[in-house]
């Protein structure tokens, strides 16, 4: 009997031996996923190149402008139109499709990067190798999503922070120089921001790995993933943003801020109680602002509200402040952060509940 | 010896070439492969077109309000002219991310054509059918480009439908849109949005021929889409008609303009917006140059240039060059059938890959 008794390692419960230390899951992640990650890093460095090639000549234009003394005079002038049209034309200028396109960048990365980290084993069958390892399969699971998820914000944020940089000059207006952009930092770039950027593709990643784990098939999951991200995308900006922090109501006819503040609602009262909202009716308009022909000359709201304010309407303005953009980052990214978490969690859940 | 000769049917003759199988018998092979695909194609386009009818009825409404006003001027017209000016907000930024339909259609469709089949080995059964591997190949990837611009052809008509109001030209209304059609989705049209998708789907099929994985293709053939659609908008489209110059100050609002470049006595002065230093010099006004951020298209157009009035004096002239908003349909043809041609040589080149790839 004594011949069957294995010499005890001094450490080991055979029931449960030590388990492969954490560390090493980086290798192995990082040999199954280079070309993922390798794409990653191509996409942004192309796109961080361009940026950078671009925001250059704008920065510099946009520096001279500012600098420029005696702001009246005929050559700063000529330095703003300068700074104006070479930022007004091109492709990622104020006017151009560039900013918008971006948005699809979290999106499409969350997606190609996410999905196969699951599904391809499932698909493929190799989990069936993978998941009887020593290392456990949850813990296997685990390790690899927390480990693309982190490279993958890192990577973003560096990108977001080269996209707010870039764009800086688009909402530094200065009060000495007239003619410059003073675009609100709520418009479409918000998302796409050093603290939301990371922020969408984690979340984007999260889904993705998740949608792998359900459907167990890659491009369907990737189609899967793009949906959703749609959907959740369009309910933020469109629903959900307004609300971060309840709003501040002014009477002031024009903003403090004007155009960088962000502009939720309109409203009027008469006499304290509440008589329409957004532009006056018609037969209002028709009654008190008959004569005004240069209805043109400025905004309609502000025209119609000076000519509204002797009969007793105040007009109110719901909105918010530039000053906001921070701590409307950090909620954005907060919540964005919390559901990438919980989504991981579920998917690490269901990886280790699924029989093998 | 004789029981061993089997009797030969009376038309085949040569038993080494038997008479290929029809090709309409590929149609339904093709929809049961790919039945999955063509569902979620028409799932996006049919959520998508719902959400674009919704929101073309009610810009049609308020376009319709906006031009049948009558005195153009008074409080009401104006108000019902900002009404739909307004409704340009909420459709701007849809025209840039429709954008990304074609390319997503095309890649996701046309990708895992061939790369599926050759990613899991499935290519050793199909290839071996008593149809011809090529005519597999050819049968398959003509089939889905035939149903894909179909179905392309429908959804630009309504996306044209749905912005129509944003370019239409001839209204009397200084306040509203006049946009260049140019300018406002031409690449989702009913003749560019089409080849833009086939264009897709035929790099989606080489790439998952020369890649042979299907995540990869997906990716290049995204990839090689974009650098493609940017070269185009940016570089080339300008190009397709040599413009038309002017020195005349009134070049219509729906016009796309290229460039400006100015003339004293006849010899080059400068290009684009005139400097400062020569406006307060000459002109009274005080302008104010830059705008702020409006959507892309910009606002109501002013078709004089200002500039041009109070500097005409002096000696100088301004010259426009510009693509007149008539030319809008020779460009559409022009842009889609260089796509069309494009498709049709990337499928063959496939094909041809197809048949000298050892199976």
């Amino acid at each position: 009997m004594t011949a069957l008794r294995v010499p005890a390692r001094p450490d080991s419960g055979d029931a449960s031996p030590q388990p492969i230390p954490w560390r090493r899951m980086a290798g192995v992640t990082w040999r199954q996923h280079r070309i993922a990650l390798g794409g990653v890093a191509v996409l942004l460095g192309a796109l961080a190149v361009w940026l950078w090639r671009m925001g250059v000549p704008l920065h510099q234009a946009y520096a001279a402008a500012v600098a420029c003394h005696p702001a009246a005079s005929a050559a700063c002038q000529d330095l703003v139109v300068g700074f104006s049209s070479s930022a007004d034309g091109h492709f990622m200028g104020s006017k151009g499709p560039g900013g918008v396109l971006l948005q699809v960048l979290p999106a499409l990365i969350g997606a190609f990067a996410g999905a196969p980290v699951l599904a391809r084993e499932l698909e493929t069958g190799t989990f069936r190798f993978a998941w009887t390892q020593g290392f456990v399969r949850w813990r296997w699971a685990l390790a690899k999503l927390v480990l693309l998820a982190v490279v993958l914000a890192v990577a973003t944020a560096a990108f977001g922070a080269l996209v707010a940089w870039y764009f800086q000059p688009y909402g530094g207006a200065s009060p000495q120089v007239p003619g410059l952009f003073e675009n609100s930092p709520f418009g479409d770039l918000f998302s796409l921001r050093e603290v939301t950027f990371p922020a969408w593709t984690v979340a984007a990643f999260a889904i993705a790995a998740l949608a792998g784990m359900l459907i167990r098939r890659v491009v369907p999951a990737i189609v899967a993933t793009l949906t959703v991200c749609a959907g959740l995308a369009f309910a933020t900006a469109g629903l959900l943003r307004e609300h971060y922090l309840t709003p501040l109501v002014t009477t002031a006819v024009s903003l403090p801020g004007a155009s960088t503040a962000w502009v939720i609602g309109q409203w009027s009262t008469l006499n304290g109680r509440f008589a329409y909202a957004g532009d006056p009716p018609l037969n209002l308009v028709n009654q008190y602002c008959g004569s005004s022909s240069g209805a043109k000359s400025g905004p309609p709201g502000a025209v119609f509200t000076q000519c509204l304010a002797p009969h007793g309407y105040v007009q109110w303005a719901s909105y918010q402040p530039a000053s906001r953009l921070w701590p409307f980052q950090w909620i954005e990214g907060g919540w964005l952060l919390a559901l990438s978490a919980l989504l991981i969690a579920v998917t690490v859940l269901l990886v280790q509940r699924r029989a093998a | 010896m004789t029981a061993l000769t089997t009797p030969s049917r009376p038309d085949s003759e040569d038993d080494a070439d038997p008479r290929p199988l029809p090709w309409r018998r590929m149609a339904g092979v093709t929809w049961r492969q790919h039945r999955i695909a063509l569902a979620g194609v028409a799932v996006l386009l049919g959520a998508l077109a719902v959400w674009l009818w919704i929101q073309g009825t009610s810009v049609h409404h308020a376009w319709d309000a906006a031009t049948a006003c009558h005195p153009a001027f008074s409080p009401a017209c104006q108000d019902a002219a900002t009404a739909f000016n307004s409704t340009w907000d909420l459709m701007s930024i849809p025209a840039i991310l429709l954008q990304v339909v074609p390319a997503l259609i095309g890649a996701f469709a046309g990708a895992p054509v061939l790369a599926r089949e050759l990613e899991t080995g499935t290519f050793r059964f199909a290839w071996t059918q008593g149809f011809d591997r090529w005519r597999w190949a050819l049968a398959k990837l003509a089939a889905l480009a035939v149903v894909l611009a179909a179905a392309g052809v429908a959804f630009g008509a309504l996306v044209s439908w749905c912005y129509q109001p944003f370019s239409a030209a001839g209204n009397q209304d200084p306040a509203v849109y006049g946009n260049t059609p140019f300018a406002v989705v031409f690449s989702l049209r009913e003749v560019t949005f089409p080849a833009w998708t086939l264009a897709a789907f035929a790099t989606g099929a080489l790439a998952g021929m020369l890649i042979r994985r299907v995540v990869p293709a997906i990716v290049a053939s995204l990839a090689v889409y974009a650098g493609l659609a940017i070269a185009a908008a940016g570089l080339l489209r300008e190009h397709y008609l040599t413009p038309l110059v002017t020195s005349s100050p009134n070049v219509p609002g729906t016009a796309w303009l290229l460039g400006q470049s100015w003339t004293k006595d006849g010899r080059f002065a400068f290009a684009g917006n005139p400097p400062a230093s020569l406006l307060n010099q000459f002109c009274s006004f005080t302008q104010s140059p830059g705008g702020k951020g409006g959507g892309p298209g910009g606002g109501p157009s002013s078709s004089v240039n200002p500039f041009a009035q109070c500097l005409a004096p002096h000696g100088y002239t301004m010259w426009t060059s510009y693509q007149p908003a008539s030319r809008f349909w020779p460009f559409q043809w022009i842009e889609g059938g260089w796509l069309l041609a494009l498709s049709a040589l990337l499928i063959a080149a496939t094909i041809w890959l197809v048949r000298r790839r050892a199976a």
